[in-house]
């Protein structure tokens, strides 16, 4: 008699169980089809139209002569890329040690951090697009709000014509990254500061350590795992950086200013009157996901001392 | 002791100091911009050097409202961002929720895959893919192909907070409605999505502020049909016209109707940004 109540038990808990998988599988499913739909079929897509020539219309079969392409005859592709790592190495240069800076005096915990910690998040609400366009009004060349203020200053004599070589135009660029972003960095590198023990402190300041010292002996290292995680993501953010180049120089002058993402872009929609090249484009994703995918390695690498730092 | 004290002021004072400095070069541009958007377009210009418009014109919003079509840009971003948002919560908690409560065969792989995703993201240049997709559905004009693209595509770091969210709701809680006879879709609607409040808070921000800004996307899905673009797209496309140059008090208008909203609604959650942000990407 008891037996048999067990064995009922048990299977009507295998229908439970049966019918919640069920449920678990239907509820999942729009997200699971949506998923392979929109992520992995595009990576599908990219992998077969590679070996391709297309024009989104008509299609042949011309097997690696793609990636040839890529390797040997189109140097604006490599520069592309080769802005893409000026900008974003040049612009990290500055923003991380500002995001860093600026968490460490945030965290004193003085009066009115708190206003200062929301108004320097602000820009990072603000749309790439939107803060490209900013910059190019503040930096025009005739009617730029940046050079009148240079001028009045007596830094420089004449109106500087900012997009029109490519250093200076890379600068404003790297500058409205900088400005649009620094905010987040700071932000994590803040949630990690105050996840320092205090005693930790206390001990050095009886040791008589200096500011400097503890800085680079104890701040450093215990926020070294946060530290390598948040720079993983704006070296990789940066290198994507597609937005605020479009919004800005848009590749001027002459291509020079031209990022990679942006380059590949343009094959693939015949933006700005190029013409389209889905299978040529779909290489050049390749390669570049593969060059990111790269970096990133190469990177966390590297940067591993800094993750295991305590 | 009077050398110490003298030097915790300078100290003090040097902090104010560099902080306000930031501040200034922050805020700057955005103070720049809304100021700019009451200027005449001669000002804008050619005197460029003035921050405070010598008049204050309103009627660049009226005309960029009316005539250079921002006020269907506002709905469209309205539009978009409202189901994105609204789709991202139920998508983000329901997957959150059977990743970690569900019991189903291939649980991990699947899980597997989709946090796999995350390394192969190509980022912008998957667009052109996914808007062929999109048009095999007949989806690829309108603002639903972004919508269906963004609720459907499952974003790995919504996932990850939803997940470790719910990991820390008793499971008991589960239990003891499954003793009474809710289903598990029944557990999930009564009991944990209520329970989830204030994370959703933190998503819903989250993603306002992503679909608000989103440009890219957007604009591939409505290069042929202007009159489905929202805000940010409709702003960019008036600076690549050939107007470019006679329209800088619209596009200012058209940037401060962008970016007023989204600050205003950062600065009444920015408890919910900061935790999100930091949520999502260290400890996911």
């Amino acid at each position: 008699m008891k037996n048999k109540n067990n064995n009922k038990g048990s299977s009507s808990q295998i229908k439970w169980y049966k019918k919640d998988s069920a449920q678990a599988i239907l509820m999942l499913a729009p997200m699971l089809i949506g998923f392979f739909l929109f992520t992995y079929a595009p990576i599908g897509y990219i992998l077969r139209y590679a070996f391709f020539k297309s024009n989104g219309f008509k299609e042949t079969f011309i097997g690696l002569e793609n990636f040839v392409r890529v390797f040997t005859r189109d140097l604006p592709y490599w520069k592309s890329l080769n802005n893409a790592l000026i900008l974003t190495f040049g612009k990290l240069a500055v923003e991380i040690p500002l995001a860093l800076f600026l968490a460490v005096l945030l965290n004193k915990g003085r009066k009115g951090t708190g206003f200062f910690r929301v108004a320097f998040f602000l820009p990072t609400v603000i749309s790439a697009a939107i803060a490209g366009l900013i910059y190019s009004l503040m930096f025009g060349s005739f009617n730029g709000i940046v050079n009148e203020i240079l001028q009045s200053a007596g830094l420089i004599e004449r109106s500087i014509n900012w997009f029109s070589t490519k250093g200076t135009a890379l600068f404003v660029v790297g500058f409205a990254s900088v400005w649009n972003n620094f905010g987040i960095n700071m932000i994590f590198f803040l949630m990690a500061l105050q996840s320092v023990p205090k005693e930790l402190y206390e001990c050095a300041d009886l040791d008589g350590v200096n500011p400097i010292q503890r800085f680079f002996k104890i701040t450093l290292p215990m926020i070294g795992p946060t530290f390598q995680v948040v720079l993983l993501n704006a070296i990789v953010g940066s290198l994507k950086m597609a937005d605020l180049i479009l919004s800005t120089t848009n590749g001027q002058p002459g291509g020079k200013t031209e990022v990679v993402m942006t380059y590949v872009f343009k094959y693939f929609f015949g933006y700005d009157g190029r013409a389209i090249e889905i299978g040529y484009a779909s290489a050049m994703a390749i390669v570049t996901a593969v060059i990111l995918a790269l970096i990133s390695s190469i990177y966390m690498k590297l940067s591993n001392k800094l993750g295991n730092s305590y | 002791m009077r050398y110490l004290r003298t030097k915790k002021f300078s100290s003090r004072v040097l902090f104010y100091l560099v902080l306000t400095a930031v501040f200034i070069v922050t805020i700057f541009p955005v103070f720049y911009t809304l100021m700019g958007s009451f200027k005449s377009n001669m000002e804008l210009l050619t005197d460029g050097g003035r921050i405070i418009p010598s008049k204050f014109i309103f009627d660049n919003y009226k005309e960029a409202w009316k005539l250079a079509n921002f006020k269907q840009y506002t709905y469209n971003s309205l539009f978009l961002a409202f189901f994105i948002v609204v789709g991202t919560i139920i998508t983000s908690t329901v997957a959150g929720y059977v990743f970690e409560r569900g019991n189903f065969r291939y649980k991990n792989i699947i899980f597997g895959m989709v946090i796999s995703s995350m390394f192969v993201s190509l980022g912008s240049l998957t667009l052109y893919p996914q808007l062929m997709i999109a048009k095999a559905f007949g989806i690829n004009t309108s603002l639903w192909g972004v919508i269906i693209i963004r609720v459907l595509g499952m974003n790995v770091t919504n996932l990850f907070i939803t997940r470790s969210y719910i990991r820390t709701i008793s499971v008991e809680i589960d239990e003891s409605a499954k003793v009474d006879g809710c289903s598990f879709f029944r557990i999930y609607r009564s009991i944990i999505f209520p329970l989830l409040k204030p994370l959703i808070a933190t998503l819903a921000i989250l993603t306002f502020r992503f679909a608000w800004n989103d440009y890219l996307m957007p604009m591939v899905f409505t290069l042929s049909s202007p009159e489905r673009m929202p805000l940010v797209v409709g702003i960019m496309n008036l600076k690549g016209s050939g107007a470019a140059a006679s329209s800088w008090n619209l596009m200012l208008a058209g940037s401060s109707i962008a970016v007023i909203p989204m600050i205003i609604v950062y600065l009444i959650f920015n408890r919910y940004f900061i935790q999100g942000l930091t949520a999502g990407a260290v400890k996911g």
